[in-house]
């Protein structure tokens, strides 16, 4: 620190590991978090809170559902009885009303509460809600000699890698000339690569290709978290990619063949992932000029380059 | 430069430090060549402007995104909304604009302004203060208004979650208040965290309390998720306290790589780089002199220098 500088991309990193281990250490911060973030939405507009809150607002509609008869009249003497005369006279036409919007808003509330079972089974049967990271290892990442071959594919430019994990790649692609950086869910487990001092960045691979400009980005490397996603969104992912790769630029996937899984993680991915022939082909549809190359693996024993035209 | 200046304001004050006249009674003065607008909100100076053929600059300070307020103040969001409507719309009657930041810059590009400068804004360094050498303990500070955009219940959930580590901390929130229903869910949010005796909420404050605050603190946060420029930043590094923010909007830009960014709403992460700047003497002397030599960079002198050299082409034009 005598220079009067720090890392501060390091430090960075290193607080939201520090962050996340906390987090999944210790039952009572997670608790604690839930928590807060109830007592904001019970306090907050409906609005206001995120919409991924959607149980949270759920359990808030109904209890805004319930229009109370009876308002408040105060403690101040003299204030209390007027109001409560009037409370008293306008009773019965209150109660008329307020039994009316009771029930329009409880049929609403139990709607709402039906479409969201019913979301709920959608989202299950195309498998967008599962979250196996409890149940599973992370898929595959690229070896060190596999990284090698991703380098010599990109071409140069500059190049983001989508699930970096500890930065293989991206150190791969550092060495090859490349201005690279990779995004991770995962803070704890980029932490190792930021202290060697590559640029790897915590976020989610989707929503960092969606905010990047179209054309923005000479290579798109995608690894990791694509073997996790229905086809579906494989698909539209595709979309993206493409759009946001410079013209002449590359995507290049870097995943486990499905049908070489071993029985468990067949059985927990199905319907997640893609072979690199079915990448192949996809991208081929799309336009691409695509070239499928052998890796040394292990696991990932081949890479599908495709150049937008 | 040798021009003659004339302020307009759709609102006069008293009190205002400079003399200024109703934009209504316009046409009493001489026909101007050049019309200087700032822009920070919704105005009926705007329509008016948007009928003279005069030659126009915005000088654009960020619009708060509607949907900040919307939820909370609808008549506010209506009046942003209608802000953003007039925005896009001056940028297409204005020649040319001056963004005071980068990012403000960006927006006017993405609407279609090509002529777009940027120049700090104009801010007065105080005293010289020694806030963050003096504060003992862990003594928070944020200076804001109690807007929606702000976003004060970060604040106070990063504080809910720091307390567990740091049972002496305190927070204090300096700023008058843009929303009432806001400013009331958060009074009961921090009841209902049981953070009573270790939040506190201060209102508008004179130049010489606040002074005060930035001297007795050890550190500024701001979990604000949007951002113009944000000058209250620039005060606390000259105040010599390390800043936490979190990495939204223009903050990053005016932080100039001195203070520690944080991503998201994330408590903990807010409160783990809080812990951090505290526990770590190195990176806080580093972030001290880093943040202290950021906000040189906005000495009033250098600022006017700046703005008077981008005005001068811009005057040449018409």
């Amino acid at each position: 620190m005598a220079d009067k500088s720090f890392d501060i991309h390091r430090i960075r990193a290193e607080i939201e590991a520090d962050a996340e281990t906390r987090r999944r250490q210790d039952p009572e911060l997670a608790r604690l978090e839930r928590d807060i973030e109830r007592a904001w939405i019970d306090v907050a507009p409906p609005g206001a809170v995120g919409s991924d809150q959607g149980e949270l607002l759920l359990d808030r509609a109904d209890r805004l559902a319930l229009i109370d008869v009876d308002a408040p009249v105060g403690e101040r003497r003299g204030v209390r009885e007027v109001k409560g005369a009037i409370r008293k006279a306008t009773y019965w036409y209150l109660r008329y009303v307020t039994d009316q919007v009771n029930a329009f808003s409880s049929v609403l509330t139990r709607l709402l509460r039906r479409m969201n079972e019913r979301l709920e089974d959608v989202e299950h049967l195309v498998g967008i809600d599962r979250d196996d990271r409890d149940l599973l290892d992370p898929p595959a990442t690229p070896s060190a000699a596999t990284a090698a071959v991703i380098a010599r594919e990109a071409g140069g430019g500059q190049v983001v890698v989508l699930s970096c994990g500890d930065g293989e790649v991206v150190a791969a692609l550092d060495g090859a000339g490349c201005a690279a950086y990779g995004i991770d869910r995962d803070a704890v487990v980029l932490l190792p690569g930021v202290q060697r001092g590559l640029d790897l960045r915590t976020g989610d691979p989707q929503s960092h290709l969606d905010d990047l400009e179209a054309g923005s980005i000479d290579a798109v490397v995608l690894a990791g978290f694509v073997e996790t996603l229905p086809t579906a969104m494989l698909v539209a992912l595709i979309e993206v990619a493409l759009d946001r790769v410079a013209s002449g630029g590359r995507l290049i996937v870097a995943v486990a063949e499905p049908s070489e899984r071993s029985p468990v993680e067949a059985e927990l991915r199905r319907g997640r992932g893609l072979s690199p022939q079915t990448w192949a082909h996809l991208l081929d549809r799309r336009g691409a000029a695509v070239r499928v190359v052998d890796a040394p693996g292990p696991r990932i024993t081949r890479l599908v380059t495709a150049s937008k035209p | 430069m040798g021009c003659v200046v004339e302020n307009f304001a759709s609102h006069v004050t008293n009190d205002a430090e400079i003399a200024a006249h109703d934009f209504r009674d316009h046409q009493r003065f001489p026909a101007p060549e050049l019309v200087i607008y700032q822009m920070s909100t919704g105005s009926s100076v705007a329509e008016y402007l948007l009928d003279t053929d005069a030659p126009l600059v915005l000088n654009y300070h960020n619009i708060t995104p509607a949907q900040c307020f919307d939820p909370w103040e609808p008549h506010v969001g209506a009046e942003l909304h209608a802000a953003r409507r007039q925005l896009s719309r001056l940028t297409h009657h204005a020649f040319a604009a001056i963004a005071d930041s980068a990012y403000n810059a960006a927006e006017l590009r993405e609407l279609g302004m090509e002529q777009v400068v940027v120049s700090p804004v104009l801010w007065r360094a105080p005293e010289a203060r020694q806030g963050g050498a003096a504060g003992s303990g862990t003594r928070i500070l944020f200076v804001g208004r109690v807007a929606p955009n702000k976003r004060f219940e970060d604040l106070l959930a990063m504080m809910a979650v720091l307390r567990t580590r740091r049972p002496d901390a305190v927070l204090d929130l300096v700023g008058g208040v843009s929303s009432d229903r806001y400013a009331s869910a958060l009074r009961e949010l921090v009841v209902r965290l049981d953070l009573d005796d270790v939040v506190h909420f201060h209102g508008s404050v004179d130049d010489r309390t606040l002074d005060q605050m930035y001297t007795e603190s050890t550190v500024y946060v701001s979990a604000s998720e949007h951002e113009g420029f944000c000058v209250p930043l620039i005060e606390a590094m000259s105040a010599r306290l390390p800043v936490v923010a979190r990495d939204a909007a223009a903050v990053p830009e005016t932080l100039g790589g001195a203070g520690l960014l944080v991503d998201g709403p994330d408590p903990t992460a807010l409160a783990t780089a809080v812990d951090r700047v505290l526990s770590d003497a190195d990176l806080r002397s580093c972030m001290i002199e880093l943040g202290v030599a950021r906000a040189r960079d906005f000495d009033l002198t250098t600022a006017e220098a700046s703005l008077v050299e981008s005005l001068r082409p811009l005057l040449e034009e018409v």
